[in-house]
């Protein structure tokens, strides 16, 4: 009947690191590797934790159950009573301790990297590609117009589109988060970007891609009822095509109606604005 | 999706008449053997176990005013509407209205798929876009000729397409088909999921998170829509429509679904058209008849001296005689003025190009834009604020001579609305010059914002207009009207 026990007591831990060594064949897992060079130090990290954490956890399920399979024979001399060992006691406390300052002190580059302002990369900070504003439920964006920079207010040259928000590939890019209403969070979940949108603040965030693709772009924090409805997209394009993007944006949202003559116009009151 | 099909299986038989097709799943039992009912009922009855019994049928609700008439010219009205348009479990695809159903032809195919008693092979004339499901498949040829059954699925990669009955003996090899209504049915389950809880599911704007809204959801049901690119009189086109529920619309609570694919988008706008176009029918018959016959008339008509009796059969006799064709009236009218809103000839474009944005361009906007012909300051306010002097007035209930309870401007549907604040520079029906050309030459439909095109005001006096709305939001804080300070920034075109 106790090694009955023994053995449920066993099979739990047993079975919990069995599932997680499935979970990556059965797709319960990251969606994909990090297409950011951020969020590949970022699953690093997640890595080394999770090693350091598996050691911790079957070490200690192994002694236990050691424990508690010598406990359960009945032939064992009888158990010693003790105040405890001192030794012992700074042993356990100074382990743990050496491990979790490690932790701290390893990962503080990534954190840095990610969310010190002054340790983002100049490039981005210098033309942030768009202001995203999270609204109750929608990702509406602000592009400057071609050729310009970002402003804090809006411009009347601005580029405007909702839930669709595209960046140039393979460098670094940052955006500035703002909310309309009450607390968003923008997540990018194969970017491994997180970053909550707090209303009155005007939240800069950087990350890049390093691959063309299309991510998620999703609402991490409950918002109201239309939460789950916070979906967009981001797309990572060439330079090039990203270019070529924001031009037919401005081309498509200075157009005037007028077949053909959509080009004329704006060039009409380039030269106007000249003149001025 | 499995359960409400299994749903359908178990609702009473009928049959579309002619010029009708039931898109759903009405498929008669003695009509085609019907071998294997069992296999179909022990299966819903198990999921009905385990998901907890019926779900709530979704209905078409009536109108106000439909519900107010004596009971026989509802009753008539109630099933001519649903006669033509179904009810969402089982729509119809009525060919005279001016609905892209979807159509697809095709016939039983050989080759390697097999024949059996509920699933051929079969071989489209044009790719089918969307999922089959549940739409109507009617044989054109051989056997079966004449006869419809549904759609239980169509796999296109395999190009087996699975029945949703059971044809004992089976289909022979190229029997030619004609499917119906996939596109409508597509939409409906993408309306169910995306906007129901908005727009409800009659189209009547009274989802369960309507009233928490403000402004509230479109009803559908008058057929008219406020973001147009069509004239004034015209309904709204499929492209406005699409592009509505593509972008959103920027300051209210209707979401952009820009992730929706090409055809989702495509068919959700159908199944919004055709609520549309439902409404409005019901609307049709419904006005041909409050006049003698609702609640408040039927009274009136009593008090004078007339007998019940007498009113009943008047009715009677109306509903026998004049019905039909208020009908195909009603249906004719419907089906020429929405297709002629996907004409080229409804869409307003501007003859002459934009008026360069210069200061003199805004100077003379801003001018017309408190001058008498215009009137715009009266209801949007000397800085646009959306607060001019109209909004403090009690106006007048269209079509009525009576007025509203409340001072301020209302729309067609009793909702009280304010002028735009153009300041804030959001542009509900978007932001391109050429949408707010084209609120300003045709109004916004349903609202007092009244139409200046072709009339009041030239194509360039227009544009000036266009120009100084646009400049509002950049405005310094103390402009005094109508002097030098009218803009800090005059827009400079990016190369
Ligand atoms: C969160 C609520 C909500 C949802 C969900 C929603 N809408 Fe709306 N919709 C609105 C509101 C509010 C308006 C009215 C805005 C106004 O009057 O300015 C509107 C207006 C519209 C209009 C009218 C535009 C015009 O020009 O008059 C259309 C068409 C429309 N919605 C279609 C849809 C479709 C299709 C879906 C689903 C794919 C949908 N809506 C989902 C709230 C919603
Ligand atoms: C009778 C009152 C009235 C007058 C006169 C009027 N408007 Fe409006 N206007 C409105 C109302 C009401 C709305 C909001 C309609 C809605 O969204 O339902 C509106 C909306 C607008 C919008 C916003 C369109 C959008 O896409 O969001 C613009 C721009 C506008 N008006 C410009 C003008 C100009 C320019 C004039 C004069 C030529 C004018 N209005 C005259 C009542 C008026
Ligand atoms: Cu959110």
């Amino acid at each position: 009947m106790a090694k009955s026990w023994c053995i449920f007591f066993i099979f739990w831990p047993t079975l919990a690191l069995a599932v997680c060594w499935m979970a990556p064949a059965w797709g319960w897992w990251f969606p994909g590797d990090a297409a950011s060079t951020l969020g590949a130090r970022i699953d690093d990290l997640f890595y080394l934790i999770l090693i350091i954490v598996s050691v911790v956890f079957v070490g200690t399920h192994v002694g236990l159950a050691y424990v508690l399979w010598r406990g359960s024979s009945f032939n064992e001399p009888k158990a010693l009573f003790t105040h405890g060992s001192h030794n012992l006691e700074v042993i356990w406390t100074i382990v743990p301790s050496g491990i979790l300052l490690f932790i701290a002190l390893y990962q503080m580059d990534v954190w840095a990297d990610y969310r010190v302002q002054s340790a983002f990369p100049p490039e981005a900070v210098r033309a942030p590609v768009a202001e995203v504003t999270a609204r109750q439920f929608e990702w509406r964006i602000r592009y400057p117009a071609p050729g310009k920079t970002l402003q804090l207010t809006p411009q009347p040259d601005d580029l405007y589109t909702v839930n669709d928000l595209h960046i140039p590939v393979g460098r670094p890019v940052m955006i500035q988060l703002r909310s309309d209403d009450v607390q968003h969070s923008f997540f990018v979940p194969m970017l491994r970007v997180k970053q909550d949108a707090v209303p009155g603040l005007v939240i800069p965030i950087w990350f890049d891609s390093v691959r063309s693709d299309t991510y998620e772009l999703l609402c991490a924090e409950l918002c109201g009822w239309g939460h789950y409805k916070m979906k967009a997209r981001v797309v990572a394009q060439s330079d090039a095509n990203f270019k070529s993007y924001l031009a037919e944006l401005h081309r498509e949202q200075f157009d005037d109606g007028v077949p053909s003559a959509a080009t004329e116009s704006s060039e009409a009151a380039e030269t106007a604005s000249k003149s001025e | 999706m499995t359960l409400f099909r299994l749903h359908q299986l178990l609702v009473q038989p009928k049959f579309g008449s002619a010029g009708r097709q039931v898109i759903a799943n009405n498929f008669v039992w003695e009509v085609l053997p019907v071998r294997n009912r069992a296999s179909f009922l022990v299966p819903a009855a198990l999921m009905a176990v385990v998901i907890g019994c019926e779900q709530p049928q979704a209905r078409f609700e009536l109108t106000e005013r439909t519900k107010d008439l004596m009971s026989p010219a509802r009753t008539a009205v109630a099933d001519a509407v649903e006669e033509n348009f179904g009810t969402p479990n089982d729509l119809v695809a009525w060919l005279r209205s001016p609905t892209r159903y979807g159509d697809n032809t095709g016939h039983v195919a050989g080759g390697d798929g097999t024949v059996s008693a509920d699933s051929f092979p079969a071989e489209f004339d044009e790719p089918v876009a969307s999922d089959l499901s549940g739409a109507a498949l009617r044989f054109t040829s051989g056997k079966y000729q004449g006869q419809q059954v549904p759609v239980g699925q169509f796999d296109a990669d395999a190009g087996q397409l699975v029945l949703g009955a059971v044809l004992d003996p089976p289909v022979e090899q190229d029997t030619q088909f004609q499917v119906v209504g996939d596109v409508l049915q597509h939409g409906r389950m993408l309306y169910m999921t995306h906007c129901m809880h908005c727009h409800g599911v009659s189209g009547d704007g009274e989802g369960p998170t309507a009233q928490y809204l403000d402004p509230r959801p479109r009803e559908y049901r008058l057929g008219i829509y406020k973001f147009t690119s069509t004239k004034q009189t015209d309904k709204a086109s499929t492209d406005d429509l699409q592009r509505t529920v593509k972008q959103g619309i920027p300051g209210t609570y209707m979401p952009s679904f820009m992730l929706l694919k090409d055809d989702e988008l495509a068919a959700v706008v159908e199944y919004v058209r055709f609520l549309s176009i439902r409404g409005e029918f019901e609307k049709k018959l419904v006005d041909e008849l409050y006049g003698d016959y609702s609640t408040a008339a039927v009274n009136d008509r009593l008090e004078s001296g007339e007998s019940e009796d007498e009113i009943e059969s008047q009715l009677t006799a109306y509903i026998q005689d004049d019905l039909p064709s208020t009908v195909d009236f009603a249906s004719s009218d419907l089906a020429s003025s929405w297709t002629n809103a996907d004409t080229e000839a409804a869409v307003v474009v501007p003859e002459k190009s934009r008026v360069p944005d210069t200061l003199e361009s805004r100077k003379r906007g801003r001018a017309l834009y408190v001058s008498d012909r215009t009137k715009c300051v009266t209801c949007h306010g000397p800085k646009g604020r959306g607060n001019g002097s109209a909004t403090n007035d009690y106006w007048k209930v269209p079509g009525s001579n009576e007025t509203y309870d409340s001072r301020g401007l209302h729309d067609l549907w009793g909702n009280k609305l304010s002028p735009r604040d153009l300041t804030r520079g959001i542009y509900r029906g978007g932001r391109r010059p050429i949408d707010l050309y084209r609120r300003v030459y045709a109004g916004i439909k349903g609202t007092p914002m009244p139409a200046f095109g072709g009339t009041v005001l030239k194509d360039d006096e227009i544009w000036d207009l266009v120009n100084y709305v646009m400049s509002i939001p950049f405005e310094s804080e103390q402009p005094s009207p109508g002097n030098e300070q009218l803009a800090v920034t005059v827009s400079d075109q990016p190369r």
